[in-house]
């Protein structure tokens, strides 16, 4: 399991809690069909306001990998009723000149957002709880029955009493 | 013996310095005052052209948000001064994005994203001319070369959802006034898909314009040269090479941020960040481009061994008359970011990388933008931040040739 550092967490609490608006010409690059991507400010909106968790998706425009999960993950119908239903979904494209406006004042490019963010490679998935805590990523392809257990791990509160790595040993 | 290893010793201390310390950095100079809480400098426009230099003069322009919305600013440095003059904002509304390029007689072209709009102005000895609006909605990513009283921007424009490349051909009144003298597509037909951060080189054998181009379901990079001063453009050539095709999902590698400068006299230099090396994140590859870019050479990798493993970041480019060139980015091989340098050794191949010590360190170093002269000096900007999230100032670094 790919465990973030104390370094990235802070980095992307620092960053993503403060988010306020992003400039609404904004495009979504590539998310997958058939979910309810959002641009990352208004995903964070969203997470807070409903006291939902939030998936944060990096991708890149035609991204093998992204695509391939696309084909052959997103395209599963208990995935998509999952991640639909019981997560913000937040896009961000690691090569756009999309804006994202600061709370402290501060904008810059979605491009920019994920290099200091250190995102090395697409796609790349962080989950936050619905407290907008920042709790794993996983980087590269994930399957159908990893991304169910990543799901059911956030959205059924089991991040609260374990780890991933021993929720996942107990299954 | 010991001779045979002292030998050893002094070839192996010798020869990163030879390979590395091309120039020597003599000045160090702020260009923005002490990091404002709340404010943040920006060096993000395209093919990063922030920083110019006449014989007499050198200025730099960026972004930032010290009057509570983002703004440009210009500030510029006689060669006789140690000091940069006060910022003067050059925007209004919200800007973005600026590019700047010199011009004779100690003056400079700037451009910029306003509002969706594109602008341009002249900077002189007097002060700021008046702006001149080259696209007036759904532009942006504006780039700037010049030769001699020549002057051209390039950015990307939506019109009626079609995405496309433009270049304008400026010059200088008699009056000292900036004039439009023609604005062309590269490309006649519009395209469904995005155009991102062209950026524009010319001299005397022609102007070329690269960008990142997503026709192809993902993005390559594409060039274009006009053998006719940006009247009309040749058939988009591809510029990176695609070097993976695993299987049914796989297009070709990732690849961003291009930037171009002339460099000989008909020379043409292209570096980006690729990210052919997977799932190490971006490297730095280049080409040399001939006959103003008409044909560009090769891709060749520009970071060293050194940093293989590494990810790197916002490649800038420079080249002079001489025949000299250099690219410059950042990394965090160190642990926090760092300015690195690279340029041809004596065999003609990439050096091992040089960190100058006046861009790195504690804190974040970042964002370079460069200016290579007629006299071999190398000029540096960059940013810097005490963390990722900091607020930042900007730095103004001098090299001499060795």
């Amino acid at each position: 399991m790919l465990q973030m550092s104390r370094l990235t967490i802070t980095r992307l609490c620092s960053v993503l809690l403060c988010l306020l608006t992003l400039s609404s010409g904004s495009v979504l690059a590539a998310p997958p069909e058939g979910y309810n991507f959002l641009p990352l400010t208004a995903a964070s909106e969203q997470s807070s306001a409903n006291n939902k968790p939030m998936l944060l998706y990096f991708g890149r425009y035609g991204c093998s990998t992204c695509r391939k999960m696309h084909a052959e993950v997103f395209s599963d119908a208990a995935v998509n009723k999952q991640y639909n239903n019981e997560f913000v979904l937040a896009y961000v494209d690691t090569e756009s000149g999309n804006r994202i406006r600061l709370a402290n004042g501060e904008t810059t490019t979605e491009m920019q957002f994920a290099s200091r963010s250190r995102i090395l490679g697409t796609p790349t998935f962080i989950y936050f709880s619905a407290e907008q805590k920042p709790l794993f990523k996983k980087a590269g392809f994930q399957s159908i029955e990893q991304m169910n257990h990543y799901g059911d791990f956030v959205a059924q509160g089991h991040y609260r009493t374990m780890s991933l790595q021993d929720y996942l040993a107990s299954l | 013996m010991k001779f045979r290893v002292a030998a050893l010793c002094l070839v192996l201390v010798a020869l990163p310095s030879q390979a590395t310390e091309r120039w020597k950095f003599d000045t160090k100079l702020a260009v923005t005052g002490d990091p404002v809480s709340g404010v943040y400098p920006h060096l993000d426009g395209a093919g990063r052209k922030h920083l110019a230099v006449t014989s007499q003069s050198v200025a730099a322009i960026w972004e930032d948000n010290r009057s509570g919305k983002p703004q440009v600013y210009v500030a510029r440095k006689a060669n006789d001064r140690d000091r940069f003059s006060t910022a003067m904002q050059v925007s209004r509304g919200e800007a973005y994005e600026p590019a700047i390029a010199s011009l004779p007689q100690n003056r400079f072209v700037l451009a910029w994203e306003q509002d969706g709009a594109i602008h341009a102005r002249i900077l002189t000895d007097s002060g700021l001319g008046m702006p001149v609006e080259l696209a007036s909605m759904g532009a942006s990513h504006v780039s700037l070369a010049s030769f001699g009283e020549r002057i051209f921007a390039s950015w990307r424009e939506q019109q009626n959802r079609l995405w496309f490349v433009k270049v304008a051909a400026l010059s200088v009144t008699a009056a000292g006034k900036l004039g439009v003298e023609s604005i062309v597509p590269v490309e006649v037909a519009g395209l469904e898909t995005q155009v991102l951060f062209p950026s524009i080189a010319v001299n005397d054998a022609g102007l070329c314009v690269a960008w990142e181009d997503r026709r192809a379901g993902h993005t390559r990079l594409l060039v274009s040269q006009s053998p006719d001063q940006a009247q009309s453009f040749g058939e988009p050539q591809h510029l990176n090479e695609f070097l993976s095709n695993r299987n049914q999902y796989d297009q070709g590698n990732g690849v961003t941020r291009v930037s171009l400068a002339p460099f000989a006299q008909d020379e043409i230099l292209a570096a980006w960040m690729d990210k052919r090396r997977g799932g190490l994140g971006y490297g730095i590859f280049a080409a040399l481009g001939s006959d103003g870019g008409a044909i560009f050479g090769p891709n060749e990798k520009v970071h060293g061994e050194a940093g293989d493993r590494q990810p790197h970041y916002n490649p800038a480019v420079s080249g002079n008359p001489n025949g000299d060139f250099v690219v410059a980015w950042d990394d965090f091989r160190r642990g926090d970011s760092d300015i690195w340098l690279s340029a041809y050794n004596e065999d003609d191949e990439w050096s091992q990388d040089f960190s100058p010590a006046i861009a790195s360190g504690a804190g974040e170093q970042s964002h370079p933008a460069i200016a290579l002269d007629d006299q071999g000096r190398l000029h540096l900007l960059w940013m810097e931040r005490g963390d990722i999230d900091a607020p930042g100032r900007l730095w103004y670094g001098r090299a001499m040739p060795r």
